[in-house]
C-alpha cells in the first residue's frame, strides 16, 4: 500500500512540477505573482477535452494544440495586461490586475464549459501491471514519463540554448540585459508562452490520470504552483521540481493516511509555515532589500 | 481659515449622516432597503480594508476570513449559547481582532507579496475548515435560524431597523478610523506604504504599525460579519470565499485608496449597483468584476475619487 501511495505521489509530484515551472519562471523574471496561471492551464485542458471528445483527435495532436492555445492565452494576457504595468507601478497593482485576469479567464471557461466536474478520457488504455510486487497503473507510468521528459527538455533548453541563457540574464538584471541587446519583451513573452504550454501539459496529464477536470482545479492549481514554488525556492528551476515533488508526495500521504478533507488546509498551512520560516525556499538564494 | 474648512467638513459630514438617517422615512421599498443594507456591510468592510490596503499598503486577500470569523462567532454564540446580540457582537469584534493580531505578528516582517500569499492561504484555510468541520460549523449547510437581535430591549426586525443598526456600526467605524488616521498613526501607515525601508530608517516602528493597521481593519471586518449573521439569519462558508475578498479590494480600488475615507464608499456604491444591474446576467459576473479590476488599474489606478495613488 505504502509503495503504491508513494508511486502515485511521485507521479502527481512530477505533474505539479510541470505546472510550477511555468509559474516560477515568470516570477523569476518579473517578480509577478501570476494569479491567472491556474486558470490558463485549465482553459487549455478544457480545449484538449473538447478536441478529444468532440473531434476525436489523436491525443498527442490534441495535447499539442491545447498546449499552444494555453501558451497563446498566457502570451496574450501578458501582452494586453501585464506589460503595461511592468515598468512604473507599485507591485500590488500588477498583482491585483493578475487576479482580475484570472477572473476573466475563469468566467470565459465557465461560459463555454460550465463549472461542473467533467469526466476526462484516459489518454492511454488503463491497465495494471505488477512491478516488484507493486500494482502500478500504466497511465501513471506514462504520465510520469511525459512529465519527466518535458522537464528534461526544458532544463536542456534553459542551459544550452541562446534563448535559455537570455531568459537567465533577464531574470538576473532586466536593465543590464536590455543594455546588452537582449530583446526584453520577446524574452518575457516567450517565458509566458512556455509557462502556459507546460501548465497545459501538466493539466492534461493530471486530468487524464484522474479522469476528471473542473474549473475549480484552476484556482487550486494556482495555489499549488505558489506553494510548490515557495517550498522549493521561488524563481529557480530546480526548486520548482523539488517543491512539486514534495507537495505531490505529502499531499498523497496526507490524503491516504490522515484525512482527505483536511488535505488542502494542511497544504496551505505548509505554505504559510514555509513563508514564515524560510521564504527563500529550500534551494532559493536569499535576497536582501536594496536601498 | 484652517478652522473654517475643518468646520465645514464636519458640517458636511453631519449633514450627510442626517441625510442617511432620514433615508428610511422616504424609501419604503424593501428591495432598495436591502441593497442599502448590503452597501452598509461592504462599507464597514471596505473602511477596514482601506486602513490595511489603502493606508499601509498591505494586500490582504484574506479579509473575508475575518468577516467570516465575526459572522460565525455571532451565529454560534446566539444559536447555541443564548447570547444576546450586543454580547455576541462584542465577542465577534474581539475575536476578529485577536485573529488579526495572530496573523499580523508572525507576518510583520514578511515581504509584501509573501504577505499577500499568507493571507490568501489563511482565507482558504478558514473556508475549507468551515466547510469540513461539520460538528462545529455544520459544514456547507451553514448555521441557520440565527435569532433576531435585540438591543437594549428594542427588537430589530424590519429592513429599516437593520439599516439603522448597520448605519450605527458604520458611523462608529468611520469616526474611529478617522480619529486614528488623522493622527501621526495615519501618517506612519502612509509612510510604510510609500517606502517601508525609508519609514523604518526614519524611526517609525514599522512592525508595530503594521500589526496595528491590520488588526484594527480585521476588528471592523468582525463587526460587519456579526451584523451579516443577524441580518441574513444564516451563515454559510460560501459567504466568505476568496471572491468576496477580491470584491472588497476592487471596491476600495475603484473608489480610491488612502486619505479620503469616503472614497472607498463610492467604490462600494458603484460595485453594488453594478452587481444589481447585471443580476440578470449573473453568469458574466466574474467577467465584469475582472474587467473592471483590470481597466481601473490600467487607466486610473488611483480610483474614481482617490487622492493619492501608489507611488511609482
Amino acid at each position: 500500500m505504502l509503495g503504491e501511495v508513494i508511486l502515485v505521489g511521485i507521479m502527481v509530484g512530477a505533474v505539479y512540477a510541470l505546472v510550477t515551472v511555468g509559474y516560477s519562471m515568470v516570477y523569476g523574471i518579473l517578480k509577478l505573482m501570476n494569479f491567472a496561471h491556474g486558470d490558463i492551464y485549465i482553459f487549455g485542458t478544457l480545449i484538449c477535452l473538447t478536441l478529444l471528445t468532440k473531434y476525436n483527435l489523436h491525443p498527442v495532436l490534441a495535447i499539442l494544440i491545447a498546449a499552444i492555445a494555453g501558451g497563446g492565452l498566457a502570451f496574450l494576457v501578458e501582452l494586453l495586461v501585464y506589460r503595461r504595468l511592468r515598468a512604473a507601478q507599485h507591485r500590488l497593482i500588477s498583482m491585483i490586475t493578475a487576479l482580475g485576469a484570472a477572473y476573466v479567464i475563469q468566467n470565459i471557461s465557465e461560459l463555454n464549459w460550465g463549472n461542473q466536474v467533467m469526466s476526462f478520457p484516459s489518454i492511454v488504455k488503463s491497465k495494471f501491471i505488477t512491478l516488484v510486487g507493486l500494482q502500478i497503473s500504466v497511465t501513471h507510468i506514462i504520465t510520469l514519463f511525459v512529465a519527466v521528459l518535458c522537464i528534461a527538455v526544458l532544463i536542456l533548453f534553459m542551459r544550452y540554448s541562446r534563448y535559455g541563457k537570455a531568459i537567465d540574464c533577464v531574470s538576473q538584471d532586466m536593465d543590464a540585459a536590455s543594455l546588452m541587446g537582449i530583446p526584453i519583451n520577446r524574452v518575457v513573452s516567450s517565458v509566458y508562452f512556455m509557462g502556459g504550454m507546460l501548465g497545459v501539459i501538466g493539466g492534461v496529464l493530471y486530468s487524464s490520470a484522474y479522469n476528471a477536470v473542473s474549473l475549480g482545479m484552476g484556482f487550486r492549481g494556482t495555489l499549488i504552483a505558489f506553494t510548490a514554488a515557495v517550498i522549493g525556492g521561488i524563481g529557480s528551476l530546480g526548486g520548482a521540481l523539488l517543491g512539486g515533488m514534495i507537495l505531490g508526495l505529502s499531499e498523497n500521504l496526507i490524503g491516504v493516511y490522515i484525512s482527505s478533507s483536511y488535505r488542502d488546509p494542511l497544504m496551505y498551512s505548509l505554505l504559510i509555515i514555509m513563508l514564515l520560516v524560510k521564504p527563500t525556499g529550500i534551494l532559493g538564494s536569499s535576497d536582501q532589500a536594496k536601498v | 481659515m484652517m478652522m473654517d474648512s475643518k468646520k465645514r467638513k464636519w458640517l458636511l459630514l453631519g449633514g450627510l449622516i442626517a441625510c442617511l438617517l432620514l433615508v428610511p422615512m422616504f424609501v419604503t421599498d424593501i428591495y432598495i432597503l436591502s441593497i442599502l443594507n448590503v452597501m452598509v456591510v461592504y462599507s464597514i468592510l471596505c473602511l477596514g480594508l482601506n486602513l490595511i490596503l489603502g493606508f499601509t499598503g498591505l494586500l490582504s486577500l484574506g479579509h473575508a476570513a475575518f468577516y467570516g470569523i465575526g459572522a460565525y462567532t455571532t451565529a454560534i454564540l446566539m444559536t447555541r449559547y443564548d447570547f444576546g446580540f450586543v454580547a455576541a457582537f462584542c465577542a465577534s469584534a474581539v475575536l476578529a481582532l485577536v485573529a488579526g493580531i495572530v496573523i499580523a505578528i508572525p507576518t510583520r516582517k514578511v515581504r509584501g507579496d509573501y504577505f499577500c500569499l499568507i493571507t490568501l492561504a489563511f482565507g482558504e484555510i478558514f473556508r475549507l475548515v468551515a466547510t469540513s468541520w461539520i460538528e462545529f460549523t455544520r459544514g456547507a449547510m451553514g448555521i441557520v435560524r440565527i435569532p433576531m437581535p435585540k438591543i437594549f430591549g428594542i427588537a430589530i426586525v424590519t429592513e429599516a431597523h437593520f439599516y439603522y443598526l448597520g448605519l450605527g456600526i458604520l458611523i462608529v467605524t468611520y469616526l474611529t478610523i478617522k480619529a486614528i488616521t488623522d493622527t501621526r498613526y495615519g501618517r506612519a501607515f502612509i509612510a510604510i506604504r510609500e517606502d517601508e525601508l525609508a519609514a523604518d530608517t526614519m524611526g517609525i516602528n514599522t512592525p508595530i504599525y503594521k500589526i496595528m493597521a491590520f488588526s484594527i481593519g480585521c476588528l471592523f471586518a468582525g463587526m460587519a460579519g456579526s451584523f451579516l449573521a443577524v441580518y441574513q439569519t444564516v451563515v454559510t462558508p460560501s459567504n466568505f470565499r476568496l471572491e468576496e475578498s477580491c470584491l472588497m479590494i476592487i471596491m476600495v480600488i475603484v473608489g480610491g485608496m488612502g486619505r479620503n475615507l469616503l472614497a472607498p464608499l463610492a467604490g462600494v456604491i458603484v460595485m453594488t449597483v453594478a452587481t444589481e444591474v447585471f443580476r440578470s446576467t449573473a453568469e458574466y459576473r466574474m467577467l465584469i468584476i475582472g474587467l473592471i479590476m483590470i481597466l481601473v488599474l490600467l487607466l486610473r489606478p488611483q480610483g474614481i475619487f482617490g487622492s493619492s495613488s501608489f507611488k511609482s
